[in-house]
């Protein structure tokens, strides 16, 4: 027999989902802000919405019984629903977290963390052990003077790692919970690109200055030249134009390898999305190579699975952009009569795929993946030229590094390829590796998560 | 779940790791202000990992003593004991870590007394934030019991390696060409080898998150170059 239903208290729950609302919306304001640059009205409206979405994430977290915050089901799931969403579905990272006692290193608990947070720390469940996530000592302190000091507090917290990032981390008390424990709110947000931005300004200054320093030496002493005493001089002035018009060009290929690198770099943190085909890809790029390859009497081998198999999440100009890289060197470096062997695999795991295949040859990792995907697509290019000793490996993708001593053929080239090859395999979280070995040739390989239904195809095809 | 009927054996158990872990943070922090320290020659820096480094002594100190008096007290077997001893080896690796950090954060103030060496500040760099990439995720993996990435971070510690025997002939070549760089130089080499030893003790990390976790040590040998051959 049922119970009669008590009557309904006044609950002060039914309050926050307003607050935490106009926060969340406050928020989302403030991000189209910083987009848009306007940082006076942001600082204000950042607070405001901090102390609504703090007010209203406190209101909800006292009124929500025990049990609701250790993951069994709420006894009351009635008008919580959709703005549970809304605060999970915030594209900041938040944090709710509780602590015991200043002294009690396990008792500090994160008991709430949105869907970007979990992306963020890399955790499943919205609860665990605080220091198992979060490590870093000045945040740490942070989230204590928010539980303890009471105050607010804030701190910048960097994630290393191949795509670094960083963030700033507010925290804020939320006063205290149910069962008498200590509350506060840890809001971060992503300065990656902001860093990211300012960094590559002062570096693209730094490498343009330096690099195009030498070609415009040269182009203004031929000036120079060509106004002096070799005014009258024809047979001269053509052959100074040809050098002239050769280094403008280098100049213009510099500064389009640096624009893209910057670019590349800008967003290296942001995975791309879109669905490539890699066959079609790398079979439009070794296209697009062959006249190049006939002048230089070199044979292009390629082996490619059929079309649907290795399908990626990817940016098809960037894919591109790395294979008539890495084709680009191997022909420059192969002997006339040679060949170029462009092969392409699917299925192997990120072990397989950064163990090589030639044993015989030096291999190094020049990136590897923080997180192994399950499955990967593997692009082997290999050329049979001079190879490289082994102390030049590991700088090959540092910027203009240029190993000493080996030609390169009339067509120099920016030292900038190898660098782009890498950052854009980072962002599609991938990994690149080379094999090589002095009179025996260059093995590169780009590595790249497989989308999961290409898995199952491929699965289904072996 | 195998849980303690004793409940504040688990608890003590669960705050071993806690402190590891919070020592860990510190570590990671020193090690990654040591190399911008060096990399931006900022000498307020260095100075501050210089005096923080009393803060891993004591935080190892405490750890042995906890878990010394966790094996004489409650005199764990099998799992447990495994944990006790992970986390008493750990925290040594680690501040063994933080040493390096130091010792590095001491070079960088001689070493700004001298002009800059840029091309190879950008090297250091590259292996400094690859030992700390290192670092943070065998840190991970301990904090996570995750063997798989402790076996990824043991398996690639050859990546270190030859970042610093590139970086050697780097500054052998540099050494050469302007022997008024011999002192800086010097002590950049010394930097090299401190972020060498401190990727050596990621590794150690690495087996020892793999022994806590299966109990079986590794035996197979890693993939070792020979690096001091020319």
């Amino acid at each position: 027999m049922p119970l009669p239903e008590p009557l309904a208290p006044r609950r002060p729950e039914r309050l926050w989902w307003p607050l935490a609302a106009a926060g969340g919306a406050g928020l989302a304001a403030v991000a189209v802000l910083a987009a848009t640059g306007r940082a006076e009205l942001m600082a204000s409206l950042t607070a405001l919405a901090f102390v609504a979405l703090s007010a209203g994430l406190a209101l909800f977290l006292t009124g929500r019984q025990g049990p609701a915050l250790t993951g069994e089901p709420a006894q009351d799931a009635g008008p919580q629903a959709p703005f549970a969403e809304v605060v999970d579905g915030l594209p900041d990272p938040l944090l709710v977290v509780s602590a015991m006692e200043a002294d009690d290193l396990t008792g500090r608990r994160y008991i709430f963390a949105n869907r970007s947070a979990r992306e963020l720390l890399r955790v499943g469940p919205s609860q665990g052990l605080l220091i198992s996530v979060i490590r870093d000592p000045q945040v740490l302190e942070a989230i204590d003077e928010a539980l303890f000091g009471g105050i607010a507090a804030e701190s910048v917290y960097e994630i290393a790692g191949v795509q670094a990032r960083v963030l700033r981390a507010q925290a804020r008390p939320l006063g205290a919970g149910p069962d008498g424990s200590r509350l506060a709110l840890v809001a971060f947000r992503d300065e990656t690109e902001l860093r990211r931005v300012e960094r590559t300004r002062v570096d693209f200054l730094a490498n343009a200055s330096h690099e195009l320093r030498t070609p415009l030496a040269s182009l203004s002493g031929f000036i120079e030249t060509l106004r002096g005493h070799a005014r009258e001089d024809e047979g001269a002035r053509d052959r100074f134009l040809g050098i002239m018009q050769a280094q403008a060009e280098r100049m213009s290929r510099l500064i389009d390898d640096l624009m893209s690198l910057s670019r590349i770099e800008l967003n290296e943190h942001v995975a791309p999305d879109d669905d490539v085909d890699l066959s079609c890809a790398v079979r439009d790029a070794v296209d697009a190579a062959a006249p190049l390859a006939r002048a230089r009497g070199v044979r292009l081998d390629s082996t490619l699975p059929e079309r649907g198999l290795a399908c990626i999440a990817g940016d098809r100009d960037q894919i591109i952009q790395v294979v008539q890289n890495l084709v680009d060197n191997a022909l420059k470096y192969s002997p006339d009569g040679g060949a170029v062997s462009i092969a392409l695999t699917c299925g192997a795991t990120a072990a397989q795929a950064s163990a090589g295949e030639r044993s015989d040859l030096t291999r190094l990792s020049l990136l590897s993946p923080d997180h192994a995907a399950e499955a990967y697509a593997v692009l082997r290019i290999s050329d049979q030229g001079a190879g490289i000793a082994r102390e030049h490996l590991p700088r090959l993708t540092e910027r203009f590094y240029r190993v000493e001593g080996q030609k390169s053929g009339e067509r120099a080239g920016t030292g900038l390829g190898l660098a782009i090859v890498k950052h854009i395999a980072n962002r599609h979280r991938g990994g690149l590796l080379v094999e090589s070995g002095e009179g025996r040739g260059t093995t590169f390989t780009v590595y790249l998560p497989l989308r999961a239904r290409a898995q199952a195809a491929v699965a289904k095809a072996s | 779940m195998n849980e303690h009927i004793v409940k504040s054996f688990e608890d003590e158990l669960n705050n071993l790791a806690a402190e590891v872990a919070r020592m860990g943070g510190l570590t990671e922090s020193q090690v990654a202000d040591a190399v911008t320290g060096v990399v931006k020659r900022n000498q307020a820096l260095a100075a501050s990992v210089v005096a923080r480094d009393d803060r891993l002594d004591e935080a190892e100190r405490d750890i042995e003593r906890k878990a010394i008096r966790l094996i004489a007290l409650r005199q764990p077997v099998a799992n447990d004991l495994r944990h006790t001893l992970a986390a008493m080896k750990v925290a040594n690796n680690l501040e063994r870590c933080g040493d390096l950090a130091k010792n590095i954060a001491k070079r960088t103030l001689v070493i700004i007394e001298s002009d800059p060496l840029t091309p190879l500040t950008r090297s250091i760099e590259r292996m400094g934030r690859l030992v700390v990439m290192r670092l943070t995720a065998v840190l991970d993996a301990y904090t996570r019991a995750d063997v798989d990435r402790a076996l990824a971070v043991w398996s690639q510690d050859d990546e270190v390696d030859e970042h610093y025997n590139s970086l050697f002939r780097e500054l052998l070549t540099y050494m050469m060409g302007d022997p008024r760089t011999i002192t800086a130089c010097a002590h950049m080499l010394f930097v090299a080898k401190n972020l060498e030893r401190i990727g050596d003790h990621a590794t150690n990390i690495a087996e020892i998150v793999h022994y806590e976790a299966t109990g079986d040590e590794m035996i197979t040998g890693r993939p070792k170059t020979d690096g001091l051959k020319p």
